[in-house]
């Protein structure tokens, strides 16, 4: 796919990699608790 | 740049979304989802009433307002503007898990089991929403495009896939550790850490990209899938790489799953022989177990050696994307030996990963299920209940069938449970669980015997839906990353990787074979 995004890459719409891996980690934590919580 | 686009397409997912929840709900999809069920309770139901609602209506509010409002440039903008292209990617997704993978899986069950393996096609081939999420992401940019509305949004895909592998930490548990022998962690890292290094030798010999060469290397020595995105962004791999590893590791699996036990049955192997062989030379978790059963229909002692052959391999997963980290930085930044690798670890190494790590860490506390879990399943005989516990016409049949039991193992744990009234320790359950798939006490001491196993087998509620969120995460990620991949890129990927991926495969599934040969002596 072409980048023809100014922010972000053409795989990501972070601006880097690590950025996303805190964002997925955020998901994954809040996900992880209200598992916990719910079930 | 303002990226939203005025377009009434998220409304109409909405719409088609709530649409799907509305007919399901008021039974409009009933014969359809009976059809799809092919004879047992569809097993989705409870999501149709439920996800396509909340979506839905998510959907129509903000597709409602990228419509009709009036949008500037900002951050705001930049990021609500995935919002519709993310929705259009869940949207097939659920197409894919709900009607389209089942349909599949009813044609093949239409065509009967496969030989010895006692499983169906679609299962054998790994037919599942993983090559379909795939597929249709595959299909729709190749026939239809993109479209200019959702382009934004198909890269949140990866960021679906990094939070599904760091859930996967929750399926796993410590406690499986004890249960593998020396030799399992042996073999298996010797042949990971072999099949990941001679993939990145050849790659380079062969001069194909490093970011396929790294992806290849993970998904040939660890285990498929799971493995092929986690290590994915580390070496910056491309839709197209990504796809092509995981095409190659489910073709070669294949193979693999009708000749090893063919090769195993010529060579007389005994079931941990085969089972070490398998779970070390086949990559796919399904495809190890269906050459296991294949092998030994009449018990589970191979599938259990190959199981922990397998658990061995994810293990050994974070350290493989930390090799691969520092391998990168080397190879594209053309750094010398000198290179700080302390550094580049902290630099290049996926949080993502220690996330999964984090998740690992806390399944193994009993946090999500007792601790001795494996995938959520595990042994508890403390609180069967009373209506579980066998009856006395069931034990009169058990009783009446134990002179047809020739195992020792089997007569103990038979007896133990014949006076117990139920199964009496996990090993115990093991064999229950092997003496039920021999048959050798017919079918309905097979049926009170699998009654038996499932009343002490219990599936953690937490661990379910882990499961669940995982699979969406899958299923969404890769239908985005299918969209990525368009025919030019397949053809400028060409048909390197499925060279170096068989060379790589048959180098190990013949060396793990003299190995198991030489090395492996116990026998069941």
């Amino acid at each position: 796919m072409e980048n023809n995004f100014d922010k972000g890459s053409a795989l990501s719409i972070f601006g880097s990699d690590r950025k996303e891996d805190f964002m997925a980690l955020a998901f994954a934590l809040i996900i992880a608790f209200s598992v916990y919580f719910a079930y | 740049m303002v990226y939203t686009k005025k377009s009434p397409a998220l409304f109409i997912i909405g719409v088609i979304m709530l649409a799907i929840w509305y007919a399901a709900g008021n039974g409009m999809l009933d014969g359809y989802m009976e059809h799809l069920a092919a004879g047992k309770k569809y097993k989705y139901g409870a999501e149709l009433m439920s996800i396509p609602m909340y979506f839905g209506l998510l959907s129509v509010v903000i597709g409602a307002w990228q419509w009709f409002g009036n949008h500037t440039e900002g951050a705001w903008d930049y990021y609500s503007s995935t919002v519709a292209g993310a929705m259009f990617i869940l949207l097939i997704a659920m197409l894919v898990r709900w009607f389209i993978a089942p349909e599949v899986a009813v044609i093949s069950m239409s065509m009967g089991k496969v030989g010895d393996t006692g499983k169906y096609i679609h299962k054998l081939l790994g037919l599942n929403y993983v090559v379909m999420g795939i597929v249709a992401g595959i299909v729709i940019v190749n026939v239809f495009k993109v479209p200019e509305w959702a382009k934004n949004g198909v890269r949140v895909s990866r960021l679906g896939l990094k939070t599904g592998v760091i859930l996967l930490g929750t399926l796993y548990s410590a406690a499986e550790l004890k249960n593998l022998g020396g030799l399992s962690i042996v073999m298996i890292g010797f042949f990971v850490l072999g099949s990941v290094g001679m993939v990145l030798w050849m790659g380079a010999r062969r001069n194909i990209p490093n970011s396929m060469g790294g992806v290849l290397s993970a998904g040939m020595g660890v285990c498929g899938v799971s493995a092929t995105v986690a290590s994915a962004p580390v070496v910056q791999a491309k839709s197209v790489e990504i796809a092509y590893t995981i095409g190659t590791i489910l073709l070669w699996g294949v193979g693999c799953m009708f000749l090893f036990p063919i090769i195993g049955n010529l060579l007389g192997m005994s079931y941990v022989q085969f089972g070490a062989w398998a779970g070390t030379g086949i990559l796919n978790s399904a495809q190890v177990a269906g050459a296991a059963l294949a092998y030994q229909p009449d018990g589970i002692e191979t599938l259990k050696v190959a199981e922990i052959f397998n658990i061995t391999r994810v293990l050994i997963l974070p350290i493989i994307v930390l090799w691969l980290a520092v391998w990168y930085v080397k190879r594209e930044e053309n750094v010398t030996e000198t290179v700080n690798v302390g550094q580049v670890i902290f630099a290049k190494f996926p949080v993502f990963v220690l996330g999964f790590i984090l998740l690992f860490a806390l399944s193994t506390t009993g946090m999500f299920a007792p601790a001795n879990h494996y995938k959520g399943k595990y042994f508890d005989n403390s609180n069967v209940k009373a209506s579980k516990m066998m009856t006395d016409e069931q034990i009169a049949v058990l009783s009446a069938n134990a002179h047809l039991v020739q195992r020792e193992d089997r007569k103990v744990a038979l007896a133990r449970l014949i006076d117990g009234r139920k199964i009496a320790t996990i090993d115990d359950d093991a064999t229950i669980r092997g003496l039920a798939n021999s048959k050798v006490m017919g079918k309905e001491s097979g049926k009170i015997l699998k009654k038996a196993h499932k009343a002490v087998r219990h599936t953690a509620k937490k661990i379910k839906a882990f499961r669940n969120w995982i699979t969406w995460l899958f299923a969404f990620g890769l239908v985005g990353l299918g969209m990525q991949i368009t025919i030019s890129s397949m053809k400028q990927a060409g048909g390197q990787p499925a060279v170096i991926g068989g060379v790589v495969g048959l180098t190990k599934a013949v060396l793990s074979l003299v190995v198991v040969l030489l090395v492996v002596s116990e026998t069941i």
